[in-house]
């Protein structure tokens, strides 16, 4: 099969690997709600004979292989009696890069049915509350027409309320999706039931604006609630599954990283072939600009190679022969020849797509707060109504009467404003995070930013500008500062090194003038540059090289604070003419301007910064201070991130985990909230909770503040919804529940929660 | 009539409770099954059943359900 050019092999349908006796079959799973659930789903597939299974939980995918026995419809059964829903693709993918964009496009498929039942729902509902709620549109007969409006809303659009209540009974568990399936099927039935067996269905009824349902017993009709109760529910469900996280976006962006051919060498002539057919051993031909194809030990050439995608630093790595190079970085200069030392799914960049994998599996999904609060809600009800019903027949009333307010106890339990609880705060409170450049990305991530006590800082490109930027000019004994930033910055100008840039961009800020010409430019690989300019022949670059082919001598006081600033994890480069070194020139990624600030408001919410970073202790030391972070975790390997995480919540910590690059893919997962710079890679982004836009380390605060207010309002919002039904529950369970009531506490909770929600917008950041 | 509390780890959410109630319900002799969720630690899974079970049996249970691990048993 097509291992291709992929990290993450798909099987498909037909591979000619496969013997004839056993087939591979994909399933998309329904259902999950955690890493267990999958482990759970795969014990009882591998338990038909001969059926191998491995079931993916952020990309709700099985893979199964199966023998000839077995058909993909046993599969779905065994699936189905665990309790989860299965189905078969019904197209295969062409590659597995398409394979894994399918994740997102089925979630994409459940907010377009959604959207469908929502619509055809609500354009039956309208004229059912105009209709229940206008007496004088009231014509003979009306009572039917709600029937005929109402009965596809109930049965068709609050059908996946139906579904789930059913699948959650057979467990014996309570959720949302219970209480409106209850609710509506009551209000619904026992419409139906006053219809065709009570006084409500003779022509000239009206709507009961009656105020005691006990002597009439059943001639009101709540049709209304339950279409309006399922109309609103299916616009809160549609909200939340358009808002919902992709998660098998960080792996696809991480995936489409690598390069996807290679110019390998065979009997010294060049073949363009796919990557996927590159075996270890193999040489092939990396030109600059390109990507790497694989991991690899430099046979030939010399170059600079940019891995700023995976390591998040900014200073390219000069490479020579016997050097290894990693896949997915790219070569910024020169021709090199790669031998391949790890090909495919060896591959580091392979290593962290498996690492933001399993910090995503191991991620237990939040349980929906509504779904908690129904979980007990509904017990309570079922019981309130049969406690109900047994009283009325005890005290010897009509059984009709006792079944009246029985049901009316269910229908009034189920508030509509429930389903609008936490969408509206949601859509508000990340419109509001979309102003101040807060990207939220699902409600999931708002219970999270609760308990948040420690926030760990990736340095470069968070804390840092990742950029490297002149950070000091130190000239030699006796020599004029400007003259020194004119001549090294007009020689470094003509470079098109990072640290040349930098030290030409910052020289032409000092001066604040433009630089002079220069003439006979060279660039010395590796070692430095040189140019006539102003007169001068100048040289920049290293020490060792100043020193041999241009025979000038580095001052001591020159040497100490190179030294110094190299210990700092900071670069040094020496410039000299007319047969003297006369300057040191410090190159390093400078801290933002606003990262002190931000740090300093973080603390004032009672986190604890630490910053997490893979250079040497010293480098991170300098920046801590710098920004006020006394915690730091230095010398991290890319993939020791997620595990430093780990060991933190292991500590007991709750962490957020601020990042841009590659290598923060697995900890922004990890962590029980991932923000990801959104000057960043893509990958960390899809890997994240919540996008700061600006990369403005000021936003930390602000999003978590913002996520706070957030989860507050939705608490609030269902608090509410609750609480104008559980105070009418008392009227329907003596009877005087009527349509008007039910009316009142759907509209009052409506409004309430709505007008709550948007209270959002009012949110602003503290300074 | 026995009750024996077991420390269970592994057990994360709604799912996982409902996984462990269902294969240790059907052991023979049992008779109640209550989970104290943990989320990410150790959960208190309290089993009462007719005869003592071994600890054996109740790990092969949760191994049936999935990926739970007995950690301790507490017998009363």
């Amino acid at each position: 099969m097509r291992q291709g050019n992929s990290l993450v092999s798909t099987v498909t349908g037909d591979q000619p690997s496969a013997t004839d006796a056993t087939r591979s079959v994909e399933l998309t799973i329904g259902g999950m709600t955690c890493a267990s659930c999958a482990a759970r789903i795969e014990k009882k597939l591998n338990r038909l004979a001969g059926v191998t299974a491995t079931v993916n939980f952020a990309m709700e995918k099985a893979r199964v292989t199966v023998p000839a026995g077995v058909t993909p419809r046993d599969l779905v059964k065994v699936v189905e009696q665990a309790g989860y829903t299965a189905a078969v693709p019904a197209t295969r993918e062409p590659d597995p890069a398409a394979g894994l964009a399918a994740g997102p496009g089925e979630q994409a498929g459940e907010a377009a049915s959604l959207w469908q039942r929502l619509l055809v729902s609500a354009v039956l509902t309208v004229p059912v509350l105009v209709l229940a709620f206008v007496p004088v549109l009231q014509f003979r007969g009306y009572q039917w027409l709600l029937l005929v409006l109402a009965t596809p809303v109930w049965a068709w659009g609050a059908w996946p309320f139906h579904k789930a209540a059913w699948a959650n009974a057979r467990h014996g568990a309570a959720t949302m999706d219970t209480l409106i399936s209850v609710g509506t099927s009551a209000a619904y039935l026992w419409s139906v039931y006053a219809l065709f067996f009570g006084s409500a269905g003779a022509p000239g009824a009206r709507s009961g604006f009656a105020l005691l349902a006990r002597d009439a017993t059943a001639h009101s009709t709540y049709l209304d609630v339950a279409a309006g109760v399922t109309v609103l529910v299916l616009a809160g469900r549609y909200l939340e599954a358009r808002a919902r996280r992709q998660s098998g976006a960080a792996l696809a962006a991480l995936l489409s990283m690598g390069a996807r051919d290679v110019a390998v060498l065979r009997d010294g002539a060049e073949v363009r072939v796919p990557v996927g057919q590159l075996a270890v051993g193999d040489r092939f031909v990396v030109r600059p600009g390109e990507k790497i194809a694989a991991d690899g030990v430099v046979e030939a050439g010399y170059s600079a190679v940019d891995a700023s995608m995976l390591t998040g630093e900014p200073v390219p790595v000069e490479v020579t022969v016997g050097d290894p190079v990693t896949g997915a970085t790219v070569n910024a200069s020169g021709r090199l020849v790669v031998r391949a030392t790890r090909v495919g799914s060896d591959t580091q960049l392979a290593q962290m797509a498996r690492l933001v994998e399993d910090a995503q599996n191991g991620k237990a999904a939040a349980q929906r707060l509504a779904d908690r609060v129904s979980g007990v809600f509904v017990p309570v009800v079922i019981g309130i109504a049969v406690v109900t019903l047994i009283t009325w027949l005890l005290l010897g009333e009509p059984v009709v009467a006792a079944f009246t307010a029985a049901v009316a106890v269910l229908i009034i339990a189920c508030p509509c404003a429930l389903g609008l609880a936490t969408p509206t705060a949601l859509l508000v409170g990340t419109g509001r995070g979309a102003q101040l450049g807060i990207l939220i990305k699902g409600p999931e991530v708002l219970e999270s930013t609760r308990k948040i006590d420690t926030v760990v800082l990736d340095k470069t490109g968070t804390v840092t500008a990742g950029r490297m930027s002149l950070a000091a000019v130190v000239p030699a004994p006796g020599q004029d500062t400007g003259e020194l930033l004119t001549l090294v910055g007009a020689v470094e100008d003509a470079s098109e090194h990072p640290i040349g840039a930098a030290i030409a961009a910052g020289a032409v800020d000092r001066l604040g003038g433009g630089l002079p010409a220069v003439t006979g430019f060279v660039s010395h690989a590796g070692l430095g540059v040189s140019g006539a300019a102003d007169g001068h022949a100048v040289a920049a670059g290293r020490q060792a090289w100043l020193e041999g082919e241009w025979a000038q001598q580095v001052p001591a006081v020159l040497a100490a604070r190179a030294l110094e600033a190299e210990a700092a994890g900071q670069t040094t480069v020496y410039a000299g003419w007319d047969g003297q070194v006369r300057g040191l020139l410090v190159v390093s990624d400078t801290v933002k301007p606003t990262s002190a600030e931000a740090i300093a408001e973080l603390r004032r919410m009672r986190l604890r910064p630490v910053l997490l970073t893979g250079d040497n202790a010293r480098a991170a030391a300098a920046v801590a201070g710098q920004v006020g972070i006394d915690e730091v975790i230095a010398g991290v390997l890319p993939a020791g991130k997620a595990e430093a995480i780990r060991q933190l919540q292991a500590a007991g910590r709750v962490v957020a985990m601020v990042g841009d690059g590659v290598n923060d893919a697995a900890a922004l997962a990890q962590a029980d909230l991932g923000l990801a710079m959104g000057t960043g890679t893509d990958i960390a982004i899809e890997a994240s909770d919540l996008t700061l836009v600006r990369g403005d380390l000021r936003t930390v605060p602000e999003a978590v503040m913002l996520a706070r207010r957030t989860l507050r309002t939705i608490e609030g919002n269902l608090f509410w919804a609750f609480a104008y039904n559980v105070a009418a529950l008392p009227l329907a369970a003596l009877g005087f529940l009527n349509p008007l009531i039910s009316a009142a506490a759907m509209a009052f909770s409506s409004v309430f929660v709505v007008s709550n929600s948007l209270r959002l917008r009012t949110f602003r950041p503290r300074h | 009539m026995t009750a024996t509390t077991y420390a269970v780890t592994g057990m994360t959410c709604e799912h996982c409770v409902r996984a462990v109630t269902e294969e240790l319900t059907r052991l023979g002799g049992v008779t109640e099954v209550t989970v104290e969720l943990v989320g990410g630690g150790q959960s208190a899974v309290r089993v009462t059943s007719d005869e003592p079970l071994s600890a054996d049996t109740v790990s092969s249970a949760l191994e049936e359900a999935g990926d739970y691990r007995l950690i301790a048993a507490d017998q009363h």
